[in-house]
């Protein structure tokens, strides 16, 4: 009987220290994801909501934008991914064994564009990359590209924003596997040393074998993190030229705060919900392996 | 240390690649020397071409025009109160409930724990519209705290924080239990002391976060008051006022408090940063 009765206060005391916690979790997580679904198979106008089913989800499939939207995010994802882990590998297996005062020189000059946000970067690379008065179209000019306006060209924007989102980003990446390689034991680099390894043997068969944790959580943030790209889309080039450069958020955030398609864009909001859910599996399977 | 032949060998590799590390690193810096040198120079020098490396003369007329014209001041408080606020209550509500989930033991622990951070991946910009509507409704559109309380629902702080506080010896708790302290007693005085460094890596991670965040404050902060730095620099994009280093100098106020934070706090990053990675 007083055994039961410690145990009960005891889950008391445990549900106290979580409450707050908790009750920001059902309010601004649980109940916005709900709550979207349940919009996703409404058509709303203002005070009106009228239940469609999917329609919502076949007018999206349906329009060319949308679709666009998705190969565009897919194409982003993809090689700003790879851009970013194998630029990210490279550097952290360079530096990692150097001393402490290049290590931070080196992680600080890569991860302060993150710092200072795609906000700020995005704004320097628009006035680098403007047409009339920008370095860089400057120099194309100089050099007789064919393509002046970079941004402005159904080719170039594509290759352009995957730049500069991989090389605003790509700190982030560098510090975590800096910090993964500096963690690897000194006397397996010796041992294979006496063996008569070479430094590329060494970083190809040791060191990015043992960081493959740091890999597939890089991967797992950095898909994540582009898939919902925008704050560029936005100060670049407002998904043009002609749509070329359109993306999923940018795609629900004009449905949701310019055209007033609330059901539209929640169902955009579902599909993304569910892709980085999925996308989130195999990380939290790895964390909770890990207890 | 001996220089061994495979040291040699070792060495020149290395230095190629050492080589090209620092260039790329100079290279990706130069953005930011642009946007700094272009933000002191005056708006016909700006756009002159070929351009001048180095701004032929000074002027601070852009960063006086960024706060006459625009309400910068009152962007930069919005932004500090929202950052600010954001981090203190996402410190104590998440230590709590990290101390919870690490040391007390309660029916459907695990569970809960789980459900918790299996939330953490999902960005709240997916949900942004239910999120709205929600806001709409409880009164927080064109409110700060419209900016912050989503950003307290996040559990990255739960999961940073439960690893801190599983390496604190359970030792020191009980100890305080036996000498008749109670749980909040102990939680507060023993145990939020030695997991200082995690609420040192929470507190900056989350406070550079909350302020280089914008979808949402854009939504949010919908009045030219209500803006933050961030929004509110952004809008200088779209403004009429043709002058570059106008815009540059904009930029160049928004990046300034990172930047120091950065310089200042370099350790806690590379820490707080590395926690969220799994180990093996």
């Amino acid at each position: 009987m007083k055994l039961r009765q410690q145990q009960r206060r005891e889950n008391l005391t445990g549900y106290l220290f979580i409450l707050p916690q908790f009750l920001l979790f059902l309010l601004f997580i649980v109940y916005p994801i709900l709550e979207g679904i349940r919009l996703s198979l409404y058509r709303v106008d203002y005070q009106n909501e009228t239940f469609v089913g999917l329609d919502n989800y076949i007018t999206l499939f349906q329009d060319p934008v949308f679709f666009k939207s998705i190969v565009n995010t897919v194409i982003f994802v993809v090689f700003i991914v790879i851009l970013t882990v194998g630029f990210a590998l490279f550097v952290a297996s360079a530096v990692f064994d150097k001393n402490a005062k290049y290590v931070s020189f080196i992680r600080g000059s890569y991860y302060i564009p993150v710092m200072v946000s795609m906000v700020v970067m995005s704004m320097v690379w628009s006035f680098l990359l403007n047409p009339a008065n920008g370095l860089i179209s400057y120099f194309a000019r100089e050099m007789d590209f064919s393509t002046v306006n970079l941004l402005g060209n159904k080719t170039t924007v594509m290759p352009v924003i995957i730049f500069v989102t991989f090389a605003t980003n790509v700190g982030q990446a560098i510090i975590l596997y800096i910090a993964a390689m500096i963690g690897v034991p000194k006397d397996l680099f010796e041992a294979a040393e006496v063996d008569g390894a070479s430094r590329k043997d060494l970083i190809f068969k040791i060191l990015i074998p043992l960081v493959k944790p740091t890999t597939i959580y890089i991967l797992i943030i950095n898909i994540i993190a582009v898939l919902k790209i925008f704050v560029v889309i936005q100060l670049l080039t407002g998904g043009g030229p002609n749509n070329a450069s359109v993306t999923m958020m940018y795609y629900l955030y004009n449905n949701a705060f310019k055209y007033n398609q609330i059901g539209i864009a929640s169902a955009v909001g579902v599909i993304m919900f569910i892709i980085t859910l999925m996308l989130s599996v195999p990380q939290l399977r790895a964390m909770f392996k890990d207890k | 240390m001996q220089l061994t032949k495979t040291r040699k060998k070792r060495e020149k590799v290395d230095v190629v690649a050492n080589a090209i590390v620092i260039f790329f690193a100079v290279l990706n810096l130069f953005p930011l020397y642009w946007l700094f040198t272009s933000s002191l120079k005056n708006s016909s020098d700006v756009i002159k071409m070929p351009p001048d490396w180095w701004p032929a003369t000074i002027t601070f007329s852009n960063y006086v025009e960024v706060f006459q014209s625009q309400p910068a001041l009152r962007w930069t408080f919005n932004s500090l109160f929202v950052a600010g606020v954001s981090t203190v209550l996402v410190v104590a509500v998440s230590a709590m409930a990290a101390y919870a989930f690490s040391k007390l033991r309660f029916t459907g622990k695990n569970v809960l724990f789980i459900i918790f951070i299996s939330s953490m991946m999902v960005p709240k910009e997916v949900m942004i519209v239910p999120l709205f509507r929600i806001s709409q409704d409880l009164g927080l559109v064109n409110n700060l705290f419209g900016m912050i309380w989503p950003n307290v629902a996040t559990a990255f702080g739960v999961f940073l924080l439960k690893g801190f506080f599983d390496s604190a010896p359970d030792a020191l708790r009980e100890a305080s239990r036996i000498d008749g302290a109670g749980e909040v007693r102990t939680f507060l005085q023993i145990m939020l002391p030695i997991v200082k460094p995690g609420i040192g890596a929470l507190f900056i991670l989350n406070f550079v976060q909350v302020w280089n965040d914008y979808l949402w404050q854009l939504v949010i902060g919908q009045d030219k008051e209500m803006k933050t730095l961030m929004v509110g620099i952004a809008t200088l994009m779209q403004d009429l006022n043709p002058n570059f280093a106008y815009k540059m100098a904009g930029a160049t106020v928004a990046a300034i408090p990172m930047l120091l934070i950065f310089l200042l706090f370099q350790k806690y990053f590379t820490r707080g940063i590395s926690i969220g990675a799994v180990k093996e």
